[in-house]
């Protein structure tokens, strides 16, 4: 995975509806479940660029292969017990997926094993 | 940063192989869409925030690998562990005779007071059943921890059994914190008085009434 911070497409703060202070300004919840995932204001928001794999994978796709998208909105969680509900898949190279804790879907995120932080992608959650 | 929380508790789920504590963890979604990729990886632990009496407590709770047998099971498996689930299979004879090994093994190599609880997971397998509702109950007694049917499949019993988990941890805690500096007001039997309220109706099911 390869991780670029992205000067030039950095979204003005004061645009995003979602982001007060540089934190969610939401509660961070499951697409598929509701499932509380973050409470209000205890995320950083930052702009990288990271590959994350698909939540869904082609059938069809090549033995072993994981298919995967680019990403370049996340909310930074510096400690994982300020998750509300959270599961967290065994390690993969230096990192283990986050899912949702109800409902298993993922990945909504990643967790770095050497910085011990945790980063959710925006676009596979839902704020209110 | 504040800590956003007032108790943490690391709880461990142990047992024979193929008695359930990855089902108890992972949801039984076998329609689930991204089933492939997240269930190749396998889950590590899940972090859950409940409320008990009034109180944020977060559950940290970690499968263990199947190969694991209690023989080999030492020390620093059990570190930093709270709370044990002890699971046996209601349709497999060995695996809770085998409790009996997992509770010595704990005895050996866990904090001695830890909190344990045991559950006869797959009682929704009622034809396959080999151990009867009564003799999980009477190991119970004998070793005095609870005990509750579960069914990892239905979704039966799981949640009130963590709940309990952690209810009993919070009140040995409290307990403890009352001893070393003894407060004026007497919360004890006030929180004892909550704790029957909101305990969940929903245990009372067809596995516990058989
Ligand atoms: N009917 C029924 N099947 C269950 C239940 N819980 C687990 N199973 C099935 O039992 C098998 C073993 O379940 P696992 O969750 O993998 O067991 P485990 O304890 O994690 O096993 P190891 O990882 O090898 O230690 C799987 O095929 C599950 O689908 C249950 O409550 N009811
Ligand atoms: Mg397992
Ligand atoms: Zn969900």
């Amino acid at each position: 995975m390869s991780e670029v911070v992205n000067k030039d497409t950095v979204p003005d703060e004061a645009q995003k509806d979602y982001v007060e202070d540089g934190k969610n300004k939401l509660l961070v919840k499951c697409k598929f479940c509701g499932s509380k995932i973050l409470e209000k204001k205890t995320a950083k928001y930052v702009a990288i660029e990271k590959e994350l794999p698909l939540m869904q994978q082609d059938a069809n796709r090549k033995d072993g292969e994981v298919q995967k998208e680019m990403i370049n909105e996340y909310f930074h969680v510096e400690n994982m017990y300020i998750f509300e509900n959270i599961g967290f898949t065994h390690p993969v190279d230096n990192y283990k997926y986050l899912i949702c804790a109800d409902c298993d879907a993922g990945p909504v995120g990643y967790y770095e094993l050497d910085s011990k932080h945790s980063y959710v992608a925006l676009s596979r959650i839902v704020q209110s | 940063m504040a800590k956003t929380y007032d108790y943490l508790f690391k709880l461990l789920l142990i047992g024979d192989s193929g008695v359930g504590k990855t089902s108890i963890l992972f949801r039984f979604s076998e329609d689930a869409f991204n089933i492939s990729f997240i269930s190749t990886i396998g889950i590590d632990f899940k972090i859950r925030t409940i409320d008990l009496d009034g109180k944020k407590v977060k559950l940290q709770i970690w499968d263990t690998a199947g190969q694991e047998r209690f023989r080999t099971i030492t020390t620093a498996y059990y570190r930093g562990s709270m709370g044990i689930m002890l699971v046996y299979d209601v349709t497999n004879e060995k695996s809770f005779e085998n409790i009996k090994n997992w509770i010595r093994n704990i005895e050996e190599n866990a904090s001695a007071d830890v909190e344990k609880m045991i559950l006869g997971n797959k009682c929704d397998l009622d034809s396959k059943r080999q151990v009867s509702k009564e003799r999980g109950e009477q190991l119970a007694i004998e070793y005095q921890i609870k005990f509750v049917e579960t069914s990892a499949k239905d979704s039966l019993n799981v949640e009130y059994a963590f709940f309990t988990l952690a209810r009993d941890i919070k009140a040995k805690m409290e307990k403890k914190q009352e001893a070393s500096n003894p407060a004026p007001r007497t919360g004890g039997h006030q929180l004892r008085a909550n704790e029957q309220q909101r305990k969940p109706t929903s245990w009372l099911s067809r596995c516990s009434l058989l």
